[in-house]
């Protein structure tokens, strides 16, 4: 109990700093601390190989996929953006509000179990169930992956074949036109 | 945790000597009456600071001997004034490192300027702590071993990165890109690697792991990992992945002296930039460690009969000999481009990473005799052969084209 009312403030000021940090790239690592401090807390929780996964696949993989794609796209100035078109929050409320709604909805439904109620699972017995009665779900997400994976490779061809430079280079150029920003601000 | 016995008389055997500390801490705070959990708690750091002390004097150790070796490999003498055969050479230059001057640019992000060599250094120790030095010599016996190296390693991406924006200057942005495009290729395969020794071990645990590469074939050809037709392809695949994890020669791309300065590194001077060296030595300790878990037996003896011996000085002889070839490699071989690298990385290390996972699962599946090897051994020598001539005929060297340097 001590752990987590110690972590759940940290992780949501994380969260609130990854929405409301003005720089993209501030709010990317905030959003990868909150992550994290996700990890730590199946960690606390005895959920091992989930703290570990969340930890490999969101810090080590997703966020770096964040930063990656912040430092190869040109920075445009969203703030600026919403105020001249203030129809563009309509999208964002609509689809915060239902998954607001399932959460809270999920949440009431669960029955909170008691302390030192917790199932300790070894990983065996973890491979064998995601392996056997949960084949069909690993399957179909094996399939969505290679399908994403063929994908890619396809954009990738494509973009080399039509001649276009592969590498972007653009925010090497902004930077000397404006001579003292820094890339990515 | 092994039972802790004030009577224990394999307490000063040599085997145990690395876990003295350990003990002893535990035994003179049982003897004080301090709590249980005390007890564990200050055996646990003992454990850590055990292997700390090891392999930071190992890390002052090899800054000394890879410049000795790299300069017997050009020739040279290489550092002699600073005591004798230079052995005074890493206190010389911690005193340097220590004594400069901290500069952090103007236009850098001083938070996050100070966290990324912390961020960089954190991983490699806490990777360094599950590793299975010994018999009886496991300082963080997880189950899940394997999965916290690669979640804590998963980390070193993200603190180059910060390192290199923090700085707010071109070079090391530039390094931190080409870093992580290079860390995240070649994870890739690495895992894939890893992965066929999980399917054949059956278990996340590194000690595990290393027990079930115990025994000899034929009584004498040790049952290493490395022994076995896909264990040998992805023992180098494995082997390849780790020198560009440890982003050293010929995959330094990301801090190449003679293009952008030092990468990630440029802007950072005196303590800071000793941590970014630290940390990476102790990341090339522990992805050589894990590779010596995984592929070459670990503290398992090279031969029958050598078993009085210490089983961690085995390890440590392998670590040493693995470290060697690094350097030797370094000192052989010239940079790669890095449309090279990543050629290499997608259309070699993956595909062919990827074959060993339905070849140990042939060879699990198979009861790992004589048939395993003659089904095993084509899947895996004729696509070997054939991305080899293809890459030698077509792809290498590829031309490259200047879009912004007409």
């Amino acid at each position: 109990m001590i752990p987590l009312l110690i972590l759940s403030p940290l992780i949501l000021l994380a969260a609130l700093g990854a929405v409301w940090m003005a720089r993209p790239v501030h709010a990317a690592l905030l959003l990868a601390l909150s992550l994290a401090l996700n990890a730590v807390l199946y960690l606390v929780m005895g959920a091992d190989f989930i703290g570990l996964v969340q930890f490999m696949v969101y810090v080590g993989a997703v966020a770096v996929l964040i930063v990656f794609s912040l430092l190869i796209t040109r920075p445009g100035d969203e703030a600026e953006e919403l105020r001249r078109r203030p129809g563009a929050l309509l999208p964002g409320v609509a689809c915060t509000l239902p998954v607001l709604a399932m959460v809270l909805f999920t949440v009431s439904k669960t029955a909170i179990l008691e302390t030192g109620n917790a199932p300790s699972i070894s990983m065996e017995s973890l491979g064998k169930t995601l392996f056997t009665s949960h084949a069909p779900a690993v399957l179909a997400l094996a399939v969505l992956l290679t399908a994403v994976m063929i994908g890619a490779a396809l954009l990738a061809r494509g973009a080399h074949a039509s001649g276009l430079p592969r590498s972007a280079s653009c925010e090497t150029k902004t930077a000397d036109e404006t001579g003292s920003e820094p890339p990515i601000s | 945790m092994l039972p802790l016995a004030a009577s224990d008389a394999s307490l000063f055997s040599p085997e145990f000597l690395p876990r003295l500390p350990q003990r002893l801490v535990e035994m003179i705070l049982t003897n004080l009456g301090a709590a249980e959990s005390l007890v564990s708690i200050a055996g646990f750091l003992a454990a850590a600071g055990t292997v700390l002390a090891v392999f930071l004097s190992a890390f002052a150790l090899l800054s000394l001997i890879e410049r000795k070796i790299l300069a017997r490999a050009q020739n040279r003498i290489g550092p002699n004034r600073a005591g004798w055969f230079g052995i005074l050479q890493p206190v010389a230059d911690g005193i340097k490192m220590l004594t400069k001057e901290d500069i952090v640019p103007a236009k850098a992000e001083r938070l996050l300027h100070l966290l990324a060599p912390i961020l960089i250094v954190l991983p490699s120790i806490l990777a360094l702590g599950v590793i299975p030095y010994g018999r009886e010599w496991t300082p963080l016996p997880l189950e899940l071993g394997l999965l916290f190296f690669f979640a804590v390693g998963s980390m070193t991406e993200l603190a180059i990165f910060i390192a290199g924006w923090a700085s707010g200057s071109k070079f090391p942005m530039l390094g931190a890109m080409r870093a992580i495009s290079q860390m995240v290729s070649y994870e890739l395969p690495l895992m894939i690697c890893a992965l066929g020794v999980i399917m054949v071990s059956g278990t996340l645990s590194l000690p595990r792991i290393v027990e079930c590469q115990g025994g000899f074939h034929l009584g004498f050809i040790p049952a290493w990992n490395l022994f076995t037709p896909w264990g040998l392809v992805a023992g180098l695949l494995f082997y390849i992945c780790s020198i560009a994890e440890a982003n050293r020669c010929p995959f330094d791309l990301p801090e190449g002296e003679s293009e952008i300065v030092a990468g990630h590194m440029t802007e950072y001077s005196g303590f800071k930039y000793a941590l970014f060296f630290m940390g990476e030595y102790l990341g090339l300790f522990a992805i050589s460690g894990l590779g010596i878990t995984l592929f070459l037996g670990g503290w398992q003896a090279p031969l029958p009969g050598l078993d009085f011996v210490p089983s961690w000085i085995w390890f440590f002889g392998k670590l040493a000999l693995v470290i060697f070839s690094f350097l030797w490699i370094r000192a052989t071989y010239p940079r790669v481009r890095i449309d090279q690298l990543m050629r290499f990385a997608w259309l070699c290390m993956i595909p062919m990473s990827l074959l060993t996972l339905p070849a140990a699962a042939i060879w699990h599946f198979t009861g790992r005799g004589a048939l395993s090897w003659v089904v095993t051994v084509p899947l895996l020598a004729v696509p070997w052969i054939i991305t080899a001539m293809i890459f030698n005929r077509r792809l290498s060297p590829a031309t490259r084209h200047y879009h912004f340097a007409e």
